[in-house]
């Protein structure tokens, strides 16, 4: 009901877009919202790796930056930090999320790739996953999050 | 053991802008631009137009006889002018001249390379021009793309993402295309692209000059269609268009008043080079939609806060029309209703616009800033009254003030705007993301809920505007507010925020308790004419000190507040703008020497920046840090401080009616004004030991109040009077 409530809200304020500034306004609007939505996570890429969960980034959420933490929630439970790994793609190293300081920071450009590797966090079962990933740099204070909803494909396991 | 040498100094970037286009670049050859940003090195250089990031970096290298050069490596020499950037290469036994411009008719930017060889016979040189494609607007920071689709053309290659596009046209046609260095024959394809290369090939020798041209422009897609024509006379005449841009500027350039001040010739120096910056920043990115782009390289759409800081001094500089266009554009995307996906209140007014159009609400100032705007344009422009839009506009900003003042103490409610988005959007795609701003007032990434002082100071503001406009009728009809609102917050404003103990203002009330911050804020409320003038003298003298005042600039927070951190942007970092503030605060106080002193020290960034003014800087050391290298808050409250509060010029051109009180430096001999517009007229002032001079040329004649008996002076005629100390 809650989320049905949500699409009938969403429908009433793009009509009012659509009234007040013309239909452009609610594609344009449309534009931006699915290019970040596309652009951020990998589709796809959320995948079990035996204990493990892995996924990816193709950009930082909506703010680029040297960030002295990352911090991970799967279904609202935050893993520790030493078990959540960083890397920017295959071949290089993966990076602890606990090593991040603002001395020691993760930069993450734009179109760049970060792939996380949730160390003993998949669960038990095959259900769909929320994931919270947590962003903050030393410039602008203010947490940055984003939110995948995803099922994990299963793979072999992975070096 | 041999000590460490400071790095050298960043590169002045070159920002060349039309009226829809920008290209930034590092003055090194190519089309690039890499700075720091969020305490990171970004790539920042490329092209946009229609504020839509076309490209990221865009270089051209070269080959000859086999052997490969970047165009930086290259580079003999390079320089500003003629509307455009102009570089000089060498190169085996090649002269090659480059020129980069930013054009308007087809949004975007052109290159031109001559390459002239030597009597060494006929040769092929190969050009590879390659560029990284974004196509999004500037405003969604840190995506880029990766999916595009690609097609080419008999005319061009056209790339497209979603709603957004661009062309590459050349002459002469390329010989080879690139995807992701790998070779593409043309046609038509859906990629994953990180680089798109274009490959042309120049003959040279004896008598023969290679040239090749480029323009990339682009934005929207479906005006790319629209603008075949003008790129094709681009391409066809990329001096010509160059030109016109520069002709455009140097008209705009000759109808400024001209500020003479023979005792600080830094301070004429300073005006002229942030006028000039804040040219670089006018923007009209599609028909129907003007303004000024906050700044470079990343707030390069149309923020309205910021334009709530530009325009004022667009007024003092003359150009009422940009203004009016402006202030209707701004109202054309006051939220009728309330949208909460778009962060939006009934009545607010918008925090960013981009051509779409794209468009988010979601600040607690940015309304509030248009009242008073509205009315010095009126005051400016001489227009008799208010277009009946505007009007209405005004209604629905003090409905949606109202609405959010607590009726027990009169005081507006900042935060939450974010959160209010975040709820609204929640759960309604597979990938949701947000930022957990508390509050979005000017310091947007700073908790300064729920009643900061300078948002109070502007809803005081315009209540007391409103108040006057409604003079014998109905106080704020449609509302609560009742009759005297503005006086019962002025009074809650001058009791509830006084900090005695450290005889200066609290930043806000939250939860019926003051927040004991020092920050440059509070000496808004001075500036506003709040306090008297020994009170006035405290607090601009407390915001004197080295906690808040630093030798390049205000911080944002005192050095002595425990959360105080040099590089937190709103949390300890310098901004020219609270700079800015002070010098106002201190001269509407009578402190001539201190406001001054603190204009002159945004006079040295201006000067250090080579005409550029950061938009801020380290707390602890005067080095730009997760900096805009150009800002209009950093240039325009300085040129309208100068106008406002060291001249104290009040324009009420309706009323032919011209104030003057200056606080000038006791030191100071003389000052003069030319060109200064009041209404269809102008007017021109000179201050000489503390008599005036000023002659009129307008229709009318115009009254000039110094401070005693005012003066008629008719037109085409001078009159002299004495001035009277500022009470």
């Amino acid at each position: 009901m809650h989320r049905s409530g949500s699409w009938l809200s969403l429908a009433r304020q793009a009509v009012s877009i659509g009234i007040d500034y013309g239909t452009h306004a609610i594609e344009a609007l449309a534009w931006v919202a699915e290019t970040v939505e596309e652009s951020v996570y990998e589709a796809g890429s959320l995948v079990r790796s035996g204990p493990d969960l892995r996924f990816a980034l193709d950009n930082p959420p909506l703010r680029v930056g040297a960030f002295r933490s990352v911090r991970v929630l799967v279904d609202r439970v935050p893993l520790p930090a030493e078990r959540v790994e960083l890397r920017a793609g295959p071949g290089t190293p993966w990076r602890s999320a606990a090593s991040l300081t603002a001395d020691a920071p993760l930069a993450f450009g734009p179109g760049e790739r970060l792939e996380f590797r949730l160390v003993g966090g998949a669960p038990s079962t095959a259900e769909p996953l929320v994931i919270r990933l947590e962003f903050e740099t030393s410039a602008i204070p203010p947490t940055v999050w984003l939110v995948i909803r995803d099922r994990p494909r299963a793979i072999a396991e992975a070096a | 053991m041999s000590a460490s040498l400071p790095p050298p100094p960043p590169p002045r970037p070159i920002l060349l802008t039309g009226l829809a286009s920008a290209a930034l670049l590092d003055g090194r050859g190519d089309v690039e631009l890499a700075r720091e940003m969020r305490g990171t090195v970004v790539e920042c250089g490329g092209v946009t137009a229609q504020c839509i990031r076309l490209t990221g970096a865009w270089r051209f290298d070269l080959r000859l006889d086999g052997v490969d050069a970047t165009l930086p490596s290259t580079r003999v020499e390079g320089r500003l002018g003629d509307g455009g950037w102009h570089s000089r290469h060498r190169w085996q036994d090649l002269e090659v001249d480059q020129s980069v411009s930013a054009v308007s008719d087809a949004p975007g930017v052109v290159r031109t390379l001559r390459c002239a060889g030597s009597d060494s016979g006929a040769r092929t040189v190969t050009v590879t021009s390659s560029f990284v494609p974004f196509l999004v607007p500037v405003l969604v920071e840190g995506i880029r793309p990766h999916w595009f689709d690609l097609e080419t053309s008999a005319e061009e290659l056209r790339v497209r993402q979603r709603g957004f596009g661009l062309s590459v046209r050349s002459s002469p046609a390329p010989s080879r295309l690139f995807v992701n260095r790998g070779s593409w024959i043309g046609g038509r394809r859906r990629a994953r692209v990180d680089e798109l290369g274009v490959e042309y090939e120049l003959a040279v020798g004896p008598g023969a000059v290679g040239e090749l041209r480029v323009l990339i422009s682009g934005g929207l897609l479906r005006d790319l269609d629209r603008a075949d024509e003008a790129a094709r006379c681009v391409l066809a005449d990329p001096v010509g268009a160059a030109q016109a841009v520069a002709a455009a500027d140097r008209a705009w350039t000759g109808r400024l008043p001209s500020l003479r001040f023979p005792q600080a010739p830094e301070l004429e120096v300073a005006y002229a080079r942030a006028a000039a910056a804040l040219r670089r920043l006018y923007c009209a990115p599609e028909t129907e939609m003007t303004g000024l782009v906050a700044g470079y390289p990343w707030y390069s759409a149309l923020w309205c806060r910021d334009l709530g800081w530009m325009l004022p001094a667009l007024l003092w500089l003359g150009d009422f029309d940009w203004v009016q266009r402006s202030i209707d554009t701004v109202l054309r995307f006051q939220s009728r209703t309330a949208v909460p996906l778009l962060g939006g209140e009934e009545g607010e007014l918008p925090m960013q616009l981009a051509p779409g159009p794209v468009f988010f609400y979601g600040t607690s100032d940015t309304t509030l800033y248009f009242p008073a705007l509205i009315d010095a344009w009126r005051r400016h422009s001489g227009a008799g009254g208010l277009p009946a839009e505007w009007s209405r506009a005004l209604e629905r900003i003090v409905s949606w003030g109202a609405a959010r003042t607590d009726p027990a103490t009169g005081l507006l409610r900042n935060g939450g705007e974010a959160e209010e988005i975040s709820d609204a959007t929640g759960g309604l795609a597979r990938v949701g993301y947000g930022i957990d701003a508390p509050d979005t007032t000017i310091w947007d990434s700073a908790d300064r809920r729920s009643h900061a002082i300078d948002v109070q100071v502007l809803w005081w503001q315009t209540l007391a505007l409103m108040e006057r406009r409604s003079a014998g009728g109905a106080s704020h009809p449609g509302t609560a507010l009742g009759a005297g609102a503005a006086d019962r917050l002025a009074t809650t404003l001058r009791r509830a925020y006084r900090w005695a103990e450290e005889g200066y203002l609290y930043d806000s009330i939250r939860d019926g308790r003051p927040v004991a911050q020092i920050r440059p804020n509070a000496l808004r409320a001075v500036s506003a004419g709040l306090f008297g003038r020994d009170e006035a003298r405290a607090y601009v003298a407390r915001a004197l000190r080295d906690d808040l005042t630093t030798p390049w600039g205000v911080r944002t927070l005192s050095s002595r507040d425990p959360s105080f951190d040099p590089i937190a942007y709103h949390g300890g970092q310098v901004w020219t703008i609270a700079t800015a503030w002070a010098a106002d605060a201190a001269l509407v106080a009578g402190e001539a020497e201190t406001g001054a002193r603190y204009l002159g020290t945004i006079a040295e960034r201006l000067a250090a920046e080579e005409g550029y003014a950061n938009e801020c800087y380290r707390g602890d050391r005067p080095e730009p840090f997760d900096s805009c290298f150009l800002l209009g808050f950093s240039v325009a409250p300085f040129l309208t401080v100068l106008f406002e509060r060291l001249w104290g010029l009040r324009v009420d051109a309706p009323a032919g009616r011209l104030s003057i009180r200056p606080t000038f430096p006791a030191a100071w001999r003389s000052a003069a004004i030319e060109r200064l517009r009041v209404g269809a007229g102008t007017a021109t002032v000179r201050w000489e030991g503390g008599r005036l001079t000023v002659g009129w040329s307008g229709p009318g004649a115009l009254d000039v109040d110094a401070g005693g008996p005012a003066r008629r002076v008719a037109s085409g005629t001078e009159a002299e009077l004495r001035t009277e100390p500022a009470g």
